[in-house]
């Protein structure tokens, strides 16, 4: 309902405001400009996200001050601090940080945003801005109709940065304009009252327009040609502060619950650095005059002086929370829980996936790998209790022969319901990502992209296989016959084996020992295959098993040697190509088919 | 002169395109240390445990691998 009325609303009051003054019509312009060329810089700016800005992003906030440090560099280059919120809750979902590193980039987008008050107050109301913002729109725009995606990008930053120049423009003309019909500077309320009523006015600035940096620089026009007064623009600008939150909050309602975790804590510390600048504000004010004196700022320079103030409040705000980050993920993580699904009948959704990383082709492959892995992790389980073994066991160091002898339960589990609730929705999902992920993707990342897809599909094949395989496991392994109950007993510790290497080298830090480990799951595969050593020839020739017997082993084989083919290559995919130094090494380091025969028949020979 | 040609020149010029193989060659060659380093490890320990089919097999694993990998350095430096 509010919603319907928010809109017509809106419109209605700046038709009444154009109606009665062109120069509420020149400011309003501005502030859509403004927003415009920050829609602008957006566009810009990810257009070389494609890689470059994730590979940077994950090597740069693994300690606290260094995600502090990424929120306050990306936020002063990209003068946005929406832009770098609603990023890093896209990276956050995709399971590509931490929520405690995401608040910090958070903390530190806060202190970047001061930068562009600083920008402004220093620079935007000094020089005749618009004298820029000419020859920055007409070359943006040539490049914006290049057909490189670089050359595109760059037009639009600078297309970005010309309306950014030119909105200021038309806000400070307007307001200049402005004071000779209304003063608004008559509207003035002074004391904890004004404090209280424009820091609100502030927060609904924000919200219309989804920007801080708007409200502030619509503060600080307004400020500057004596609109306001200066304690009343401390509170719009701690109201702008509070606003922002906002956008985060729009941004993380399409994200998973890491991603409204994180918009809950952007609007914390924007609330309590709100609420510390409100209480301490006379303080904050002294300290402001202390410091404009002590770098030579006139006395009567507002605009600069808003500038200092909204840099030292978000520097308090940062030096307050920073020892509560821990506390602050505790305490979102009990409030802002995962939905739980309904024990064993709930059928599981992708853990990672989420459309607002689409357009990110690195963010976006790296959560369909983290996704494929959650899928090879139920596969795990399901392959496990069909072959009916602990996965604590198999994980173990815990003797193989030992292994088997301990059953996960009496009763066979039913593959075909695991398989529905476990695999299959979530298969289906990191296809269709997939594939819309393909779209916005350059050549290399879609082979790669080709690649985990077939290591999903190998790893479905794995389970349905393992179905088949269940039945005669269940009748042979309890036969009276010693000779099928072994040969089905190895093929069960050969799996659990099998199982086992993965797990390690899906742990291990070490590639000489992935590979190792590899390899030597790709020999006995081959080496244990009792088609092809002579096995099955030989317990059928001495009429050990019965012919149903041996048809059954001959298939059951065939599936086993599928699974064990099928997880091996999904392993070097997903785990031992994508580990330290080997994925800058092309696949000839594998072993393949010709290697292990060759590597077999000289053990033959020994 | 169009833009991607006068980004490949910088690159040619630069050198820049070495750079790929750099990266690769000393991801070889560490892996090759790794490599010769285990065998040495696995060598070791069978002069006491001369009978583990297991650790022969480790063994033999890794003269593959380090076969494999000196080839590729083998090209990488051509």
């Amino acid at each position: 309902m509010l919603r319907k009325i928010f809109l017509p609303t809106i419109l209605a009051i700046l038709t009444y405001g154009f109606w009665i003054s062109p120069d509420f019509k020149e400011i309003s312009a501005g502030v859509a400009i403004f927003l415009f060329g920050m829609i602008s810089l957006e566009e810009g700016f990810k257009a070389f996200s494609g890689g470059k800005l994730e590979k940077v992003l994950q090597n740069s906030t693994d300690k606290l001050y260094k995600s502090i440090g990424f929120g306050i560099i990306t936020t002063t280059l990209m003068q946005s601090s929406s832009l770098v919120s609603v990023l890093t809750i896209s990276f956050l979902s995709a399971g590509l940080i931490g929520l405690a590193q995401g608040i910090g980039i958070i903390f530190g987008a806060n202190l970047g945003t001061t930068t562009g008050a600083w920008l402004i107050a220093g620079f935007g109301l000094k020089v005749k801005i618009s004298a820029y913002a000419m020859p920055m729109l007409v070359f943006g725009v040539i490049f914006i109709f290049q057909k490189s995606k670089s050359l595109k990008g760059i037009g639009y930053i600078l297309a970005g940065l010309g309306f950014l120049f030119l909105g200021i423009h038309y806000m400070k003309d307007g307001f200049e304009a402005f004071k000779s019909t209304i003063d608004l500077a008559s509207f003035a309320v002074s004391g904890v009252k004004g404090l209280f009523i424009f820091t609100g006015i502030g927060i609904f600035a924000t919200v219309v327009m989804q920007s801080s940096h708007a409200t502030l620089v619509l503060i600080i026009t307004a400020l500057s040609a004596g609109h306001i007064t200066y304690e009343n623009a401390l509170a719009l600008a701690i109201g702008a502060n509070v606003g922002t939150t906002i956008t985060a909050i729009i941004g993380s309602m399409s994200a998973n619950i890491e991603g409204k975790r994180l918009a809950g804590a952007h609007l914390i510390f924007n609330l309590v650095t709100g609420l510390i600048a409100i209480i301490f504000i006379h303080q904050i004010i002294a300290s402001v005059d202390y410091i404009s004196k002590a770098v030579a700022i006139a006395e009567d320079d507002y605009a600069l002086k808003l500038a200092v103030f909204h840099t030292i409040f978000n520097l308090i705000g940062i030096l307050v929370m920073v020892a509560f980050i821990p506390k602050l993920v505790a305490f979102l993580e009990k409030i802002l829980k995962a939905e739980p699904g309904k024990r064993g009948k709930s059928i599981e959704h992708v853990k990672y996936l989420n459309d607002s990383v689409l357009s990110m082709p690195e963010t976006a492959l790296a959560a369909i790998i983290k996704e494929s892995i959650h899928l090879y992790k139920n596969a795990f389980t399901i392959i496990s209790r069909g072959l009916n073994l602990k996965k604590k066991n198999i994980v173990s160091s815990m003797d193989l022969e030992k292994v088997i002898r301990m059953p996960y339960s009496e009763k066979p589990i039913n593959i075909d319901e695991y398989y529905k609730r476990k695999i299959k929705g979530i298969y289906g999902e990191i296809i269709d990502f997939s594939t819309k992920a393909q779209s916005s993707m350059p050549p290399v990342y879609i082979e790669e992209l080709y690649k985990i897809k077939i290591a999903n599909r190998d790893i479905v094949e794995a389970v349905k296989d393992t179905k088949h395989l269940q039945k005669n496991m269940i009748k042979y392994t309890a036969s009276s016959n010693k000779y099928i109950k072994k040969e089905y007993e190895n093929i069960k510790i050969g799996l659990a084996e099998l199982l086992r290497n993965i797990h390690t080298i899906s742990t291990m830090e070490k590639e000489d020992e992935t590979i190792l480990l590899l390899s030597k799951a790709k020999i006995h595969t081959k080496r244990y295959d009792i088609i092809a050593n002579g096995t099955l020839d030989e317990l059928i020739r001495n009429h050990l098993i019965t012919n149903e017997m041996a048809t059954s082993l001959m298939n059951d084989s065939t599936y086993a040697y599928n699974i064990s083919k099928n997880l091996i290559a999904m392993a070097e995919i997903l785990f031992v190509q994508r580990s330290g130094h080997i994925k800058n090494i092309d696949e000839d380091i594998h072993i393949d088919d010709e290697d292990i025969d060759m590597f077999l028949e000289k053990e033959e020979q020994k | 002169m169009k833009v991607r040609k006068f980004i490949d020149d910088i690159k040619e010029y630069l050198g820049l395109d070495e750079f790929e193989k750099i990266d690769k060659k000393r991801a070889v060659e560490i892996l090759l240390e790794n490599l010769q380093a285990k065998y040495e490890q696995i060598s070791q320990e069978l002069k006491s445990k001369h009978d583990n089919k297991e650790l022969k097999e480790e063994m033999d694993i890794i003269s593959l691998h380090i076969k494999k990998a000196k080839k590729i350095l083998k090209k990488l430096n051509l």
